[in-house]
């Protein structure tokens, strides 16, 4: 049994007219080859349209080799892509967007070093015999930025990952295309930010645009798909066009070819268990913290909107952010400065994985054993010579148990998709084996399969007596893995909860994400 | 549910054996350096069959030695993503130290020496201050660097040539070991020798790399981003004052424009190893490729017949060629 794909596969491009009023685009027998490694092979899927169709699998299923394919950021080994009847397979990126497909990346695309609304417009300059006219794009830009809280004039080196994915996002909305695709856009997205996307996309809907929606999130792809593709390991492997019906289960089940069992912590009190961390009046860039105490193994949550202080404060343990004053003080001992720089934190047994992967998180060039040992160098080391036998069995270690998907650990990072690097940065972090572990979205664009994975690791890691501060928007992965969360507005922590307080709902309302 | 569906995975029909083609181009123009490199020296030997001879060998492994030095030194900049142009005029100011405070100042010529090693090592950590701590530009902070220390040779030099030498001093340049090979390249084995494997196998090689590559994430991985680019600025330093002795020792002599005349190649040999102005890649095997293909261009025009007003453009070209079969792999290949 073949999807609805095989149909019109017969019928040449000529004749092509009858499934092209039905569909927008028609991707047919697209095969991607890397060296002898078959990202892709012979995928066939017709977008239906004015609709939304989910594209779905798991990290390194093929999701975004195949729509840089169709957005003219690669070209295809072979197959035929037809957008309107036209086979486009050998356009680029320009000639894509000009005859109207936009590709909004899986990782932010932004040019640190200029304004937000000349990034905002990149490409699309609105122009006039070769020459920029700054003013009507600075209007444009003013009007497109009007209700996401982006100065249109702040340097966009300075903007956070969010502000970073939603310049992306507004320029592929705004961009008059007929074809938007977009590349995990909700990824590190605040609720109200998801909420103002998708009724854009059904407004866009409705006048005609059609959308290829890449996400790991379910509830996401219930809500605003009208139709989902699955690949796995660089097939197409099912999809419906009927997912009113579909449980989040189900979906699931059709992503990962098995059944999901979804992770949940034991939530326990820490009250007896010693002090682990504690900080004292912490001042730092949008933080100004009373006092917060962490426990021996205790997993805290921080959440709350960007800028409240709980990304701000991770970075300020960590010596990312300066602090203007305050003090970390570990198992109860005297006090100290918090590190000014990250070296100073792995020092003291404080690791940090960053929101941004590509930005701080990983070197690309480098292999996966080089990256996942990048912290860690220091302490495997003998009169600074890196020891290669251990190096290698501790990248071995955490490459075969993260499930990193490459053919080995001597592989370019660069060439993973963008969920295993997440995996590697994470490896990295694990391996300086801290006592207090700090991620920043920690599962942001892993696969609903090695999600539960990693919170079952880092579950794990906090009963050998690890304490674990995650800063998330996620309040399902919240309320699956965390002890306690401190909700974060101004700065400071607004409201602590415990227990069975912890829910989807109460967390919604009072980090208002 | 009644429309999901799902398929099968399709056999794949073994497109392989292009892809061992493809490999093979991809090894050839990996090695493209050492290829061409072979290639010329065929080439020349054909033209002139002194090119072949023992004697010229020598000849090419000496030359090889000073520009292989300066290819060392201007390496390591590039690989942390920045740049020193300074470093051939380094050498000479640093040279000329060194030989003034054994005229002029009475030292033992191999005390004289270390003062100017020391000199060139200090010029390249004050070059890494600026870049770090003052966050100049490297380009134009080492380009004004260049034009202060030519300035500073010429005064110091009064425009005239330094000859007053101690035969200790000359001696590596001249001195030779078992069938008349000379001394001196060895010091360049032995640095190259010393930075390869400090770039594979210490930590500060590897976080080398990983400040050329992202230097925001080496930042968040715990590695002192500033410390390194400073390091590496100072090595380089001390490579172009090591230079600065052999050539002078070498050529007994210390010109009041010492070593201008390296800056191109000194810059071009690593690139064309396979260093990348990007940052983050390279390594020693690639710098001697690109070190000992400029030799040969040099010698090999100079001594086939080819008029010498030709002799520039040729090299240029030859040049050319290298550099475009490495853009070529990195667009198709990498
Ligand atoms: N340049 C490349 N060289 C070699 N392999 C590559 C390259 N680019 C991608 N791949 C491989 O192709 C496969 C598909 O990657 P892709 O990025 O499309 O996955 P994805 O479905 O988007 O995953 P994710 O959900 O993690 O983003 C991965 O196994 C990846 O390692
Ligand atoms: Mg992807």
């Amino acid at each position: 049994m073949r999807v609805e794909t095989t149909k019109h596969r017969t019928m040449g491009a000529a004749a092509s007219t009858a499934p092209d009023a039905e569909f927008v685009l028609r991707v047919e027998n697209v095969s991607k080859v890397y060296g002898l490694f078959y990202a892709l092979r012979s995928v066939s899927l017709n977008i239906r349209r004015s609709s939304i169709h989910g594209l779905l699998g798991e990290n390194g299923a093929g999701k975004s080799t195949l729509v840089g394919i169709i957005s003219g950021q690669r070209a295809p080994s072979s197959g035929a892509i037809y957008l309107d009847g036209i086979n486009v397979a050998d356009a680029d990126v320009r000639a894509m967007e000009q005859a109207g497909v936009f590709l909004v990346t899986q990782e932010p695309m932004i040019i640190d070093h200029m304004s937000a609304a000349e990034n905002l417009m990149l490409g699309i300059w609105p122009a006039k015999g070769g020459f920029v006219r700054w003013s009507k794009l600075k209007a444009d830009a003013a009007r497109m930025l009007k209700d996401s809280g982006i100065d249109p004039d702040i340097n966009a080196g300075r903007l956070n990952a969010v502000a970073r994915r939603k310049l992306n996002i507004l320029r592929a909305m705004f961009s008059g295309g007929k074809v938007i695709i977009l590349d995990e856009p909700t990824a590190a997205l605040t609720v109200p930010d998801r909420r103002q996307l998708f009724d854009f996309m059904r407004q866009l809907k409705n006048d005609g645009v059609t959308f290829i929606f890449i996400s790991h999130y379910n509830d996401e792809i219930l809500e605003i798909c009208d139709a989902v593709s699955v690949l796995r390991d660089g097939s197409l492997a099912g999809g419906s066009e009927d997912i009113g019906s579909m449980t989040s289960a189900q979906l699931s089940e059709l992503v990962l070819g098995r059944g999901l069992v979804l992770f949940q912590r034991e939530r326990r009190s820490f009250e007896a268990e010693p002090v682990a961390v504690s900080l004292h009046n912490v001042v730092a860039d949008d933080v100004d913290l009373d006092r917060l105490d962490i426990r021996k193994g205790e997993i805290v949550g921080f959440t709350g909107l960007p800028g409240a202080g709980a990304k701000e404060l991770a970075k300020a343990i960590f010596g990312l952010n300066r602090s203007r004053s305050g003090s970390i003080s570990f198992e109860g001992k005297a006090g100290q400065g918090l590190p000014n720089h990250p070296q100073a934190a792995f020092d003291n047994g404080i690791a940090y994985l960053s929101d941004d992967r590509r930005r701080d998180g990983v070197v690309g060039h480098l292999s996966i054993a080089e990256n996942i040992a990048l912290s860690s160098l220091q302490r495997r080391a003998l009169f600074g010579f890196i020891q290669r036998g251990e190096e290698a069995n501790l990248c071995d270690g955490y490459f075969s148990s993260m499930g990193i998907k490459a053919p080995n650990a001597a592989a370019v990072v660069n060439t993973l998709s963008g969920g295993n690097q997440q995996k590697v940065c994470l490896g990295r972090v694990l391996a300086t084996e801290p006592r207090l572990l700090i991620l920043d979205e920690p599962t942001r664009g892993i696969d609903v399969g090695v999600k539960q994975d990693v919170l079952r690791i880092i579950d794990a890691l906090s009963k050998t007596g690890v304490s674990v501060i995650i800063v998330s928007t996620d309040t399902d992965e919240l309320v699956r893995s965390v002890d306690r969360v401190c909700v974060f507005r101004n700065g400071a922590i607004y409201e602590t909860l415990t227990g069975d307080d912890i829910t989807t709902e109460s967390l919604r309302r009072l980090a208002q994400v | 549910m009644s429309t999901v569906t799902t398929t099968s995975i399709p056999k794949e029909a073994a497109a392989e054996k292009n892809a061992g083609m493809h490999k093979m181009i991809g090894w050839i123009l990996h090695n493209v350096v050492w290829i061409w490199l072979v290639a010329l020296v065929i080439g020349f030997g054909m033209f002139n069959e002194f090119f072949l001879t023992v004697l010229n060998m020598q000849n090419i492994t000496v030359q090889a030695t000073v520009l292989g030095m300066l290819g060392l030194a201007v390496a390591l900049p590039l690989l942390v993503a920045e740049i020193d142009l300074s470093i051939p005029a380094n050498l000479g100011f640093s040279s000329a130290i060194g030989a003034l405070a054994y005229s002029d100042l009475g030292m033992p010529w191999f005390l004289a020496m270390l003062v100017g090693v020391g000199v060139a090592t200090l010029v390249g950590f004050f070059n890494g201050l600026c870049i770090t701590k003052l966050r100049m530009v490297s380009l134009i902070q080492t380009l004004s660097m260049m034009i202060i220390l030519q300035g500073a040779l010429l005064a110091l030099t009064q425009g005239k040539t330094l000859t007053n030498l101690s035969d200790g001093y000359v001696w590596i340049g001249q001195a030779t070991t078992l069938g008349g090979w000379p001394l001196m390249p060895l010091i360049l084995v032995i640095a190259l020798a010393v930075v390869g494997i400090m770039l594979r196998m210490t930590i500060l090689g590897r976080s080398i790399y990983a400040v050329g590559g992202n230097p925001l994430a080496s930042n968040s991985a715990g590695i002192r981003v500033n410390r390194i680019k400073i390091i590496t600025y100072t090595i380089a330093g001390f490579l172009a004052g090591v230079a600065g002795f052999l050539l002078a020792s070498w050529q007994m002599a210390i010109t009041s424009n010492q070593g201008s005349s390296y800056l191109l190649y000194a810059i071009a040999a690593p690139i064309i190893g396979g260093v990348s102005v990007f940052g983050g890649r390279g390594n020693v095997v690639g710098i001697l490729g690109g070190v000992l293909l400029l030799t040969v261009i040099q010698v090999g025009l100079a001594i086939t017949n080819v008029p010498s007003f030709y002799v520039g453009m040729i090299g240029g070209f030859m040049i050319f060629i290298a550099v475009a079969i490495d853009a070529i792999r990195v667009r198709y290949f990498a």
